[in-house]
């Protein structure tokens, strides 16, 4: 599982932007968004005001809605506990696998699900106790493994779909001459600003039809 | 005061990734998205994707900021070359290491 070592990589970042381990890995229990959790803890790093940080990690995660409108579209054998239970697991990785499996009972969904969670849990646990016991190179490199994680999301895609690349450019920009204008805001505002521009460059298409080739 | 805030963020943001997460789950299949929304929200995690990697990858490390980049373009190259996820992590850490080892030489 690649939950292991990016739980590792977010552990160092949320260590070394001042959370004890019993937040660094609550939070993991919590929220649960590999991305929520490492844009939360890098803002604070650089200290963002806290309702800035919930706000970022509200329209972060807010792609979860239509993951789990197609996860309990296609999910049998469910019922209002089990899909209330099973909410919370929901992650790009496990809504993805599930989509493109032939198996469709939400109990299986429910194994693979969890067993990400709490990959994602150990991982940070095991970079709460080792990152103190280990040289600063290994704590820094271990710092780029979400980075890779998040560019090994974005290559396929782009490889694919060139605008996307061109979309990707144009947001990165964005972002780096905001940080100058509004600080720490710049995340939030060159992410929806960055969506927008978005519907007009990228077909339809490409991400209502041909998403993971999932239908919801 | 700082303890104090990181529990308020750390409950903040449990809540508002819950509630997206929740309502699907409640509502069992009886929301339908227009097609506007539904591209719009599909589009959020490539834009907020690239503006986490950019300028965020450079200071993986605080000193070398180019350290950041070679992790980038090494993830970047080994997932063009359709290497597994957790593959490619756990390479990209590897490399960085090795390239830590040979840093004071340069």
């Amino acid at each position: 599982m690649g939950y292991i070592p990016m739980g590792i990589g977010y552990a160092a970042l949320a260590i070394k932007a001042g959370l004890s381990p019993i937040q660094t890995v609550s939070f993991s229990v919590l929220v649960y968004a590999g991305a929520g959790e490492i844009i939360a803890v890098t803002m604070l790093a650089s200290n963002a005001t806290i309702i800035a940080i919930i706000l970022t990690n509200f329209v972060v995660n807010l792609r979860y809605m239509v993951m789990n409108t197609c996860v309990y579209n296609k999910a049998t054998k469910t019922s209002l506990l089990l899909n209330v239970l099973s909410a919370h697991l929901v992650t790009d990785e496990s809504f993805a696998l599930f989509s493109l499996m032939e198996e469709s009972s939400i109990w299986f969904y429910i194994g693979l699900a969890l067993i990400s969670w709490l990959s994602w849990i150990f991982g940070a646990i095991i970079g709460v106790l080792v990152l103190d016991l280990l040289p600063i190179v290994v704590t820094n490199s271990f710092n780029i493994s979400l980075y890779a994680l998040f560019v090994a999301i974005l290559v396929p895609s782009i490889k694919e779909n060139k605008k996307i690349g061109l979309l990707v450019a144009i947001t990165a920009i964005i972002n780096v001459v905001l940080q100058f204008v509004i600080g720490n805001w710049s995340l939030i505002v060159s992410t929806l600003v960055g969506a927008l521009i978005g519907m007009e460059i990228i077909d339809d298409d490409y991400l209502l039809n041909d998403n993971d080739g999932v239908e919801c | 005061m700082l303890i104090d805030q990181i529990y308020i963020m750390i409950l903040g943001c449990a809540v508002v990734t819950f509630i997206p997460r929740l309502l699907p789950a409640v509502l069992m299949g009886k929301i339908k998205f227009n097609r506007k929304v539904e591209k719009f929200l599909d589009l959020i995690p490539y834009t907020a994707l690239a503006a986490l990697i950019v300028p965020g990858v450079l200071t993986v490390d605080n000193q070398l900021w180019y350290i950041g980049l070679i992790g980038a373009v090494v993830a970047a190259v080994l997932s063009w070359k359709k290497v597994p996820l957790g593959a490619i992590v756990i390479l990209t850490v590897i490399v960085l290491i090795s390239v830590y080892s040979v840093v004071p030489l340069l």
